[in-house]
């Protein structure tokens, strides 16, 4: 590693060396185990009672939470003076993407260890950790996050519920209704978002068992049945102040923050998801005779499978680059002191647009995943005795849970542009330059003696195509650009698939030469078809953005950028898909695990 | 009480197996890495006797090249005190006496009450390392067990036989177990466990101050059996499949002969 940390958002505009990237290959064998211990879990204790959770029987959740907290799997984050592990992002990120394959329990845990546990690990006082901490890790209490009202989903500082504190001064009463409450339904503790005097929105932390707090009934769900998702109902709740959590007044740090993680944590979550039901495609392919014979040997199906295949590499790749940086900016803070959380809180921040990418990225390729894998199954994708028609059922949340995608699309420029104005990243020399790139032709030839020199390319052109777009939305909409979604959208889709590409191609770069030569020239297939993906991806949105930006010559001349900056040599494209595909059914599984 | 249980790590078998150049072993690229199935078994009955029996320890023990550790981890963070790494480079090429002499040596001044094997590993499948090992140190030895308990020096353990007969056999410590399917059920190793298993001492020891015995035997090539041919699937009317399968029969069978 170099002395150098990667500021957020600066992945857009500098060149990166494989070795800064972590990848799933540099896991220790702690981590491993961790990893294991976890899937061992999901397989033998929760995936075998899938139906059962499904039909609704929380007992069965609930026993399986307590399971995870004796296995220590509900203590990763909590602090060691309180009983946890306080270990790094790589690791709860792949004890996550292992959980995933548990359906819908996979959503109680996260939303137990994530919004439930973390708002109270970094915002609680020694006093409320003292008591509620350790019920939580140790999978005694589920825990709960109340923020969403039946008036405010994306916009949650909208919300209408109310704190009045009591004549007394001893406790706040609670007024109002939370909506679509994972957990709800056997959460023993709930952080709820109100407003105190209608004006300072704050958090608190409140027992089921105060007087006042009514759970209503469970919603009827598309998908993920077995998760419970109530109202909670507050009837002049009375919670004692004691139980206000962080500062009067500053809910939304809280609301936001812990988004941050729960958001990459999805990304994890759901790119495990993917595995699971490739792995089912690629089964189900093998076994499925049509014409006498595998439908698996078919070119439109094992078109499918690689183009998933490398779909996942790309979100695995991803998913843990992006635990590395955090862990990485993490480890230079001090543990122990006063501030160790605002620090703490700070470091995430620094890179919110990526954990945004995460979730966007990654719920993207479960989407895709999913709807393939029903394809493969035909028919028999459609009717429930397959696991393919849960999995398409069960998806359809991660694109709106956790910030909506379009929320978090709105929100990865955003937070760039943001930085740039602060002088946080320089953005617009940057982008200079990249209009300078635009006026003058190139001769820069592609070196095949370099690996993955067609992607290399690639991937320098679309950052460049990046700056062209934002710089030339910047130019011409000043500071009114937050306005223009349509806009905005457009330059996230580029700047999503340009962190996905590159997080691909540092990856396969770093570990190529630990691998067989076979091995080798799978890697290569997947870097080429995943990058044929981005570049037809970013270039579209890229295309679609011009239009909305500028007109006439202007126009003219940015897409001529477009289709030069966009343009991939994707020689042997066919052979790697097939390489691929047939590998992939050879040994019926997910090929880069 | 002094425990041994010996390991060994095997490739994941769901891999995809293709046989190496040398066509005496399989292509270890690529593979991932696992416990011994068996062998975990003994860790688990090794971990719960020493919660029976005060003050105990137990020593884990692996052969092979340094990513067996990671395998011993496991071990350890399912309750081993410490480890024995034997490295060696070569193991896939020992023989069961060979491998059963290496262990013999490290453990002959050790004076353990009990041994813990596998009943056999999952890649070699010789199944003679556990006895050769108790016959080279003068113990007792007990095959295939799935059941295990013990009392005052003396363990009681049950064999599984065939037509689903159960033998029990009684003996004295010091003793050698072999482990089957059905023993016991290996806990999951814990988060904080495995943090905990960092600090565990594991030391490492070349083969070649250990290895005292020759090989008896080598493989002279391993392979995949030959496909025998494909079913025959009949199609259309009834009467007429039966005369088909009639003629069948016939011409190639000594069936209606």
């Amino acid at each position: 590693m170099t002395e150098k940390i990667l500021r957020g958002g600066e992945y857009l505009i500098c060149d990166i060396p494989c070795a800064d990237v972590f990848t799933p290959e540099d896991f220790s064998d702690e981590q491993k185990q961790f990893g294991e211990t976890t899937e061992r879990f999901v397989t033998n204790e929760i995936v075998p009672h899938l139906d059962e959770i499904d039909k609704q029987n929380f007992d069965l959740v609930v026993e399986g939470m307590q399971k995870c907290g004796e296995l220590g799997l509900l203590m990763m984050d909590a602090p060691e003076e309180y009983g946890g592990l306080e270990l790094d992002k790589a690791s709860s990120m792949l004890v996550a993407e292992k959980i995933s394959a548990g359906g819908s329990f996979s959503v109680a845990y996260a939303a137990h260890t994530g919004i439930g546990t973390l708002p109270l690990v970094y915002y609680g006082t020694p006093g409320q950790k003292d008591k509620y901490l350790e019920k939580i890790i140790s999978g005694q209490w589920c825990a709960a996050y109340c923020l969403t009202e039946p008036g405010s989903g994306s916009d949650a500082l909208g919300a209408q519920a109310s704190a009045l504190l009591s004549e007394d001064g001893t406790h706040y009463l609670l007024n109002g209704t939370k909506q679509y409450i994972t957990n709800g339904g056997f959460a023993q503790l709930f952080t709820v978002f109100a407003k105190i005097d209608k004006e300072h929105f704050t958090a608190f932390l409140v027992e089921k068992d105060f007087e006042g707090l009514t759970v209503g009934p469970e919603e009827k769900k598309m998908g993920i049945k077995g998760s419970s998702t109530t109202p909670i109902i507050l009837d002049n709740c009375r919670v004692p102040v004691e139980n206000v959590l962080g500062e009067i007044g500053k809910g939304h740090k809280i609301a936001f923050n812990v988004l941050n993680v729960g958001r990459f944590k999805l990304g994890a979550a759901v790119m495990g998801a993917s595995k699971v039901a490739l792995v089912t495609g690629i089964k189900y392919a093998n076994e499925r005779v049509q014409f006498k014979q595998k439908i698996s040997s078919f070119g439109a199906i094992k078109e499918k499978i690689a183009d998933l295949t490398a779909d996942i590499y790309a979100s695995e790749s991803l998913v843990y680059r992006l635990a590395g940086l955090l862990d990485t900016k993490l480890a230079t803070i001090e543990k122990g002191g006063d501030n160790y959380y605002a620090a703490y809180q700070k470091g995430i921040e620094e890179y919110a647009a990526e954990c945004g990418i995460s979730k966007v990225f990654c719920s993207e390729v479960l989407a895709r995943t999913v709807d393939e894998v029903v394809q493969i199954h035909g028919g028999y994708g459609y009717v429930s005795d397959y696991p393919a028609e849960r999995y398409y059922r069960d998806e359809r949340i991660n694109r709106i849970f956790e910030g909506t995608n379009e929320i978090n699309r709105l929100l990865i420029p955003g937070m760039i542009l943001r930085k740039a104005m602060k002088g946080e990243l320089p953005l617009q020399a940057e982008a200079m330059k990249a209009f300078e790139a635009l006026m003058t032709p190139s001769f820069d030839a592609v070196d095949e003696a370099i690996d993955f020199a067609a992607e290399k390319a690639l991937l320098k052109n679309l950052k460049t195509l990046f700056l062209i777009l934002a710089g030339t939305g910047v130019q011409k909409f000043m500071d009114k650009i937050a306005d223009e979604q349509e806009i905005l959208m457009a330059a996230a889709d580029i700047a999503i698939q340009i962190f996905a590409l590159e997080s691909t191609v540092l990856r396969a770069e770093k570990t190529l030469s630990a691998f067989s030569e076979r091995k080798q020239e799978l890697l290569r297939a997947a870097v080429k078809v995943f990058a044929f993906r981005a570049s037809e991806e970013a270039g579209s949105a890229a295309r679609k953005g011009a239009f909305y930006v500028e007109e006439g010559d202007t126009l003219t001349m940015i897409l001529s950028g477009v289709r030069r900056f966009s343009k991939f040599d994707a020689t042997g494209l066919l052979a790697a898909k097939r390489l691929l595909a047939e590998a992939s059914c050879e040994e019926e599984k997910y090929l880069f695990n | 009480m002094n425990i041994l249980v010996c390991i060994k790590q095997v490739p994941d078998m769901e891999s995809k197996f293709r046989i190496d150049a040398s066509a005496a072993w399989f292509d270890t690229a690529d593979l991932a890495w696992r416990m011994n199935e068996y062998d975990e078994y003994g860790v688990e009955q090794a971990v719960r006797l020493k919660e029976q029996v005060a003050g105990a320890d137990i020593t884990v023990l692996s052969i092979g090249p340094d990513k067996v550790k990671e395998t011993m981890k496991k071990a350890l963070a399912m309750g081993c005190d410490r480890g024995v790494h034997i490295t060696d480079s070569d193991v896939s090429r020992r023989d069961p006496a060979e491998i059963a002499g290496i262990i013999a040596e490290y453990a002959r001044d050790k004076n353990f009450d009990m041994i813990f094997t596998g009943m056999q590993s999952q890649d070699r499948g010789s199944g003679q390392v556990g006895v050769l090992l108790a016959e080279m140190l003068s113990c007792a030895a007990v095959t295939t067990i799935v059941d295990f308990s013990y009392r005052e020096g003396r363990i009681e353990v049950k064999r599984e036989l065939e037509g689903g007969i159960r033998a029990s056999v009684a003996l004295n410590i010091p003793a050698l177990v072999t482990c089957q399917l059905g023993l016991n059920k290996p806990r999951y190793p814990t988060l904080p466990n495995i943090m905990k298993a960092k600090k565990k001492e594991l030391l490492s020891l070349p083969v070649e101050d250990l290895r005292k015995l020759e090989s008896r035997q080598q493989t002279a090539r391993i392979y995949f059996p030959e496909k025998k041919g494909g079913g025959l699937v009949l199609e259309g009317d009834p009467a007429r499949l039966a005369d088909e399968l009639i003629q069948i029969l016939k011409q190639k069978t000594s069936i209606l002969a």
